[in-house]
């Protein structure tokens, strides 16, 4: 009996979900034939647990809605090949008018985006590009962004110098690109600058900051932290904040996150390449409206944002833009 | 005789033994490791996991689990951050962690009590859904500008830092519970055998909600700590604790089967993961060698779990088998 109950329940929860999942799609359609030449675009975020691709999707959703005929649907590929390629194919199957898709591993998502090709969908990728004839990118180049850290970093890190090195996921291109970077613009050209240790921590600002506890310990002294990206160069900054031998330790990060910037502001971090979410949506966005319109064909997009490299002299300007999208509160 | 005390007390106290030992070597292969400044590292490392394992360990000795305590240790601590910065109060913040701890796993507990979902399932439908709740909370963004909230896991009392002081208080806590109360032995009764504990009068139901509300308090706590110590507040944040938890459970000499697990087991299983973590990094193993460490230290602890319960039940079936000889023989005579 008690089972029945709950299955009868459970079927009447689907029942309804169904329902409101209809009246709202049809409320969505009576809204798109309000307008006149509304084109329908799909955009396969990576994952939405990634603040960076959080904060992307919510800028592609605020820089479709400022076109007027153009309407964007977010979906989330939760970091997981197999959803993505799925969120692929029911966009496809969809009808959708475009595709941008974030892809979470390029090499997964391909033979898929080679399906929307082949459905005759202009599809775009972007952070990161994947190749694939047929399709248009817009993306941030990972070697530019490290890049420009490079060259701040010839001339600020002292003569044989200990560094620490950390980086991102294993095999993710970004983190490897970055790298690649540091090794071809500094490393290879500071012979006297030292690596006393190199590791993953995927990102994240607490395996960051473990690490460089540990690290503290063992080797003393460490006058700069090269990170792949923001969050684990204020995790190893944090490691080491109240420590007085570590006041003059610089830091070096990619993205020009929110926290970055007030690490940069309070003298604690020493640059960041900046990965604009807002340029990226932009970029996307114009991108795929010239496409759609016929002002363009996809496949001559092939398009790469800045990297502004973020110090001291310029962190004002990026503060008061995260003050104005509400991650900086004062 | 002497060889067989010899080998109780080895059984008994083999957790230990490993934990002195390998204090011993970390010590030896490294010159930093017994600084005053890196063992009070570890120790403040190492606290919100053994927080958790506490946690997980009432759990487990119980026959349960919780797979949920990462996602909503990220969620009780966003939400304590909010509520820090809208009202200002130290106090607030720390409450409203609690509260969140308490009511995911109130609803963990209805779902395996009331509902009959197996803990596993259970609590793998609250990772996912305490996970989401704190990226939309969020919208995937990390809080920053915490000011004074950081005194939880970046201040210290006298010298001891404050997530080793909460690990302190939690550990007597959790210890008194296991070997003073009467709901602590009865968890050993319900992870033994639960169709037993029923039967003896034990409120097998009541207890559950119990421990999981304990669990609840304890990930809210570990909440707090965690993202005052990295000075933000990180939505994605902790993703796998609830394995660092179970790990040091497991290694401590808990029984995945349930019944079986001490609270000075589980700490030291908690400092066992925390110098082998700490050594690792201090020697410059690379993470990969680590993880790969870790998997052979875990498969190693259940070995060994697995041979001591066969041991015992050879143990038990043989001393079964001298009385009823003995008793066959009284009957002859």
């Amino acid at each position: 009996m008690k089972k029945k109950v709950i299955s009868a329940i459970l079927c009447a929860a689907m029942v309804s979900t169904m329902a409101v999942g209809c009246s709202s799609s049809d409320s969505k359609k009576d809204s798109k034939s309000d307008k006149k030449d509304g084109y329908k675009v799909a955009y396969i975020a990576r994952a939405q647990e990634d603040s960076f691709a959080a904060w992307l999707a919510d800028e592609m959703r605020a820089a479709f809605k400022k076109t007027g005929d153009m309407s964007l649907e977010v979906f989330d590929g939760e970091a997981n090949d197999e959803k993505e390629n799925s969120i692929i194919e029911n966009c496809i199957a969809n009808g959708y008018d475009g595709i941008i898709v974030q892809a979470n591993n390029g090499e997964a998502q391909l033979p898929y985006i080679q399906q929307i090709v082949e459905a005759d969908i202009p599809c775009i990728t972007t952070n990161p590009r994947v190749e694939c004839e047929g399709t248009g990118s817009v993306d941030a180049d990972p070697y530019e962004q490290a890049k420009v850290n490079c060259e701040l970093a010839l001339k600020k890190i002292p003569k044989n110098a200990k560094v620490v090195v950390l980086q991102g996921p294993a095999g993710n291109f970004h983190s490897t690109k970055r790298r690649e970077a540091w090794k071809k613009e500094f490393f290879d050209k500071r012979s006297d600058v030292k690596i006393l240790a190199e590791d993953i921590a995927n990102w994240n600002k607490d395996e960051a900051m473990q690490l460089m506890e540990d690290w503290v310990q063992a080797y003393g002294k460490i006058d700069a932290v090269i990170s792949m990206n923001d969050n684990m160069a204020a995790g190893a900054i944090e490691a080491v904040k109240d420590n007085a031998k570590y006041k003059n330790m610089q830091a070096y990060g990619v993205d020009g996150t929110a926290e970055a910037c007030l690490l940069i502001k309070e003298g604690k971090m020493t640059s960041t390449g900046l990965q604009s979410a807002i340029d990226l949506a932009k970029m996307n966005t114009e991108a795929m409206h010239d496409v759609l319109t016929g002002k363009k064909k996809v496949t001559d997009i092939n398009d790469n944002v800045p990297a502004p490299l973020i110090t001291s002299d310029n962190v004002d300007e990026y503060i008061q833009m995260y003050k104005d999208n509400g991650q900086i509160k004062e | 005789m002497k060889n067989s005390k010899a080998r109780d007390f080895i059984h008994k106290f083999s957790i230990y033994i490993i934990l002195v030992a390998m204090f011993i070597i970390c010590a030896i292969v490294n010159d930093n490791f017994l600084s005053a400044r890196n063992l009070i590292n570890v120790a403040r490392q190492l606290s919100v996991g053994t927080i958790l394992a506490y946690g997980e360990m009432l759990l487990v000795i119980a026959g349960l689990i919780d797979l949920s305590v990462g996602s909503v240790l990220a969620l009780a601590g966003v939400l304590s951050i909010a509520a820090y910065q809208s009202t200002g109060s130290l106090l607030v913040g720390f409450l409203v962690a609690i509260a969140v701890g308490v009511a995911c796993n109130f609803i963990n507990a209805i779902l395996v009590t009331h509902f009959d979902v197996p803990a596993f399932i259970a609590t793998l439908a609250m990772q996912m859904s305490a996970r989401g709740a704190a990226l939309r909370f969020t919208n995937g963004q990390n809080l920053l500008q915490l000011k004074d909230y950081t005194v939880f896991g970046q201040g210290n009392l006298g010298p001891i830092p404050m997530p080793v002081v909460f690990m302190i208080i939690i550990t007597i806590i959790t210890w008194y519970i296991m070997t003073h109360t009467r709901f602590g032995r009865s968890l050993y009764a319900i992870g033994g055998n639960e169709g037993a504990a029923i039967a003896s009068g034990i409120n097998v139901k009541r207890n559950k909600y119990i421990i999981y509300i304990i669990n609840g308090i304890f990930a809210g706590i570990a909440g707090v700590l965690f993202m005052s110590r990295v000075n933000a507040g990180l939505p994605n944040g902790a993703v796998g604790y609830e394995m660092e938890g179970l790990t040091a459970t497991i290694v401590g000499g808990t029984s995945f089967s349930g019944g079986v697990g001490t609270t000075m087991g589980t700490l030291a299983g908690g400092f066992i993961i925390g110098f082998l973590n700490n050594i690792m990094n201090l020697m410059g193993v690379d993470s990969y060698v680590q993880q790969i460490v870790k998997g052979i230290i875990i498969a190693l602890a259940v070995v060994a779990d697995i041979r001591s319960k066969n041991k015992k039940t050879q143990k038990v079936i043989l001393a079964a088998d001298d009385n009823d000889d003995k008793k066959e023989k009284a009957a002859a005579k």
